[in-house]
């Protein structure tokens, strides 16, 4: 089996035709609506079997300092999860005592900044963007969540699967009591 | 250091009445009692500032507060810790603007003092500007806290210089440590980095929440708990065998099944660990607190550090205002753990405690209420019910502290909130009562005192 593609980029990625950037595009407008609407069984549907989504927690360091905050997995992370650890976050959902999420909370993702490339994988695309998701819920309790991801998408089947997302949240102090939220 | 404000005479006792059993909620309000626990608890307690294992070298530093006072910590050419103010004598500016890394000099941006990594002031730029007798660089360095002391990796640091001493502090409280942080060779780390969420919510009922509210855990957390473990429901208390113990105004509520706050972690490979090392824990720390270990379980260290044993989450309530706290938190492992266990370990805490933990999640929700609802001036003048197990008060063979049984309990909450009004009201801090008198004496390790192992 071929090695799947890694987020690390190379020095010159070869940007993608339009017809595929516009695909990927509309992948991931489509996947924030998924998580905007709270349908999860569809979101799960666009995640492959061997996806690790990780979102590291970054300390603010001096530039001196050579830490490697960024694709360290041993190191604390919001998410650092497989398919599975995923879905247990989300059967949470499911249980129907999960208090904090009832009444509802509002989410918008907005997505922009799209870039896609091709890798040394066929099939698989590295896939850049940014994020701005809005959260709103009961009264006047809100906050935003602003980042980059970069992730690798797999071609199956004429569809397209989350393979690798590495989120980088651009905040220290995270402005907000939870992180009920998939970005 | 004498931090005493003028013409405030202490009177908290009339915030709560702990033998009825109820608290006025303005102590969780109150713009000026607010500022008044800066001055009489965070400027006179011993305050956890960081653990050895994040200052492994020389020049090492990490930065933090105690109370909202930034300060920061450093790892000293001779092993020692060090702890002062993040503010220049000059101008006040902050001198460190990292949470941590390694250096050797702090320079402040504004006019360029310069300060090693114990704190004293080096040199300056332009230092020709000053002429003789202008300065004396001795008395012009980062202001020292008064005292630092550690307990087993952990590193407490205080301002008052008449606090006594951190083991008297921790009292009997170290026999419960222990099972936490002595548990296996090598004692513990923290794993790297440190994740920090905010929330509209007043600091204590952080701490109070992981002192003793096992009653909680099976409401609020039904939902974490089905998500981690297959549907399944919160294990059930046995509230003849399980207990809450108060020594200081710290407090550990525990069972003693073992593997409670283990089963909720979710990762089977840490069980089937714990499982694999309880009979030397046993041989350490005797066969009750091997028992106790692993079993549903939390904790909190007066005034602001909470931790699951079993789960692994280590935490800090840091007080930002009245109706707002900053919560750092890291994961804690034995040094002795294989790598991949670690890795579970971290990986477990954060799909349970994590600010998108499952557990976690529920959590902060219910703190902002409770608090923020007091901007009503007749909501927070009601009072709030603390009496639950008012009357299990027991003495305990083995347990040292304030013993009472079962887990659904106020006990350590009421413990933690006298504690408050003790440090509220205390004029001299060297005349704090003991709660209660100690069993262990002196300075001697916990584990290896006798008398205490009998189940």
């Amino acid at each position: 089996m071929t090695q799947t593609a890694t987020l690390e980029r190379p020095l010159s990625g070869r940007i993608a035709s339009l017809e595929l950037t516009h695909a990927l595009t509309q992948t991931l407008y489509r996947e924030a609506r998924l998580l905007d609407d709270e349908d999860f069984a569809g979101w799960v549907k666009m995640l492959a079997e061997d996806l690790h989504y990780h979102m590291p927690g970054i300390e603010t360091r001096y530039r001196r300092d050579k830490t490697n905050q960024i694709s360290d997995l041993t190191r604390m992370a919001y998410y650092n999860d497989n398919l599975d650890e995923i879905k247990k976050r989300l059967s949470r959902l499911e249980t129907g005592t999960a208090w904090s999420e009832d009444p509802a909370t509002r989410y918008t993702h907005i997505i922009t900044n799209v870039e896609v490339e091709y890798t040394e994988t066929d099939g698989e695309y590295r896939v850049f963007s940014n994020f701005y998701a809005y959260r709103n819920r009961n009264e006047r309790d809100e906050d935003s969540l602003v980042g980059n991801r970069v992730d690798i998408w797999r071609e199956t089947g004429g569809a397209f699967q989350l393979v690798r997302r590495r989120i980088i949240l651009k905040h220290n102090v995270m402005l907000s009591k939870n992180m009920n939220i998939y970005l | 250091m004498r931090l005493e404000r003028i013409g405030r005479e202490p009177e908290y006792s009339r915030y709560m009445d702990l033998k009825e059993g109820w608290l006025d909620r303005r102590i969780f309000s109150d713009a000026e009692i607010y500022e008044e626990e800066l001055y009489r608890i965070f400027a006179r307690s011993w305050l956890f500032v960081a653990h050895e294992s994040q200052l492994p070298n020389a020049g090492d530093f990490l930065t933090t507060h105690m109370g909202e006072d930034g300060v920061i910590v450093t790892r000293q050419p001779d092993g020692s810790i060090k702890v002062f103010l993040n503010s220049c004598p000059h101008r006040g500016n902050k001198v460190c603007f990292a949470d941590a890394g390694n250096t050797r000099r702090f320079v402040c941006n504004y006019h360029g003092w310069a300060f090693d990594t114990a704190g004293e002031l080096k040199g300056m730029h332009e230092e020709y500007c000053y002429d003789d007798g202008d300065i004396d660089r001795r008395k012009n360095g980062l202001k020292q806290v008064a005292k630092v002391s550690s307990y087993k990796g952990l590193v407490f640091a205080t301002f008052a210089d008449d606090l006594p001493s951190l083991d008297a502090w921790l009292g009997d409280f170290r026999w419960y440590l222990d099972m936490i942080l002595d548990n296996e060779d090598g004692g513990t780390e923290l794993i790297g980095g440190c994740i920090k969420t905010v929330m509209n919510a007043n600091w204590k009922f952080g701490v109070e929440n992981f002192i003793g509210d096992a009653y909680h855990a099976g409401w609020t957390h039904d939902s974490g708990c089905r998500s981690m473990n297959n549907g399944q429901p919160f294990p059930p208390i046995d509230m003849e065998n399980s207990y809450h113990a108060s020594v200081n105004g710290h407090g550990w509520e525990f069972g003693t099944e073992g593997v409670g706050d283990l089963f909720l972690l979710g990762r089977p490979k840490v069980l089937d660990y714990y499982n694999k090392i309880r009979p030397k824990m046993a041989e350490r720390l005797g066969e009750m607190r091997s028992q106790i270990f692993g079993s549903v379980a939390s904790a909190s260290i007066f005034p602001n550090v909470s931790f699951l044993p079993g789960i692994s989450t280590f935490r800090q309530w840091q007080p930002k205002g009245p109706m707002q706290f900053e919560l750092k938190t890291w994961v804690i492992v034995n040094k002795a753990m294989p790598d991949d266990i670690k890795d579970e370990v971290t990986k477990g805490v954060m799909q349970t405690f994590g600010p998108g933990g499952t557990f976690e999640m529920d959590d902060g929700e219910n703190w902002e209420n409770c608090t923020t609802v007091n901007r009503g001036v007749v909501t927070r003048h009601e009072k709030l019910h603390y009496r639950c197990g008012i009357s299990r008060q027991i003495e305990h063979d083995t347990l040292p502290g304030i013993v009472y049984r079962g887990q659904y309990n106020d006990a350590n909450q009421r413990g933690f909130y006298q504690r408050w009004l003790d440090m509220m009201e205390a004029k001299s801090l060297g005349a704090l009562p003991l709660r209660p008198e100690p069993r262990l004496t002196g300075v001697a390790e916990t584990r290896d005192l006798p008398g205490l192992f009998a189940l």
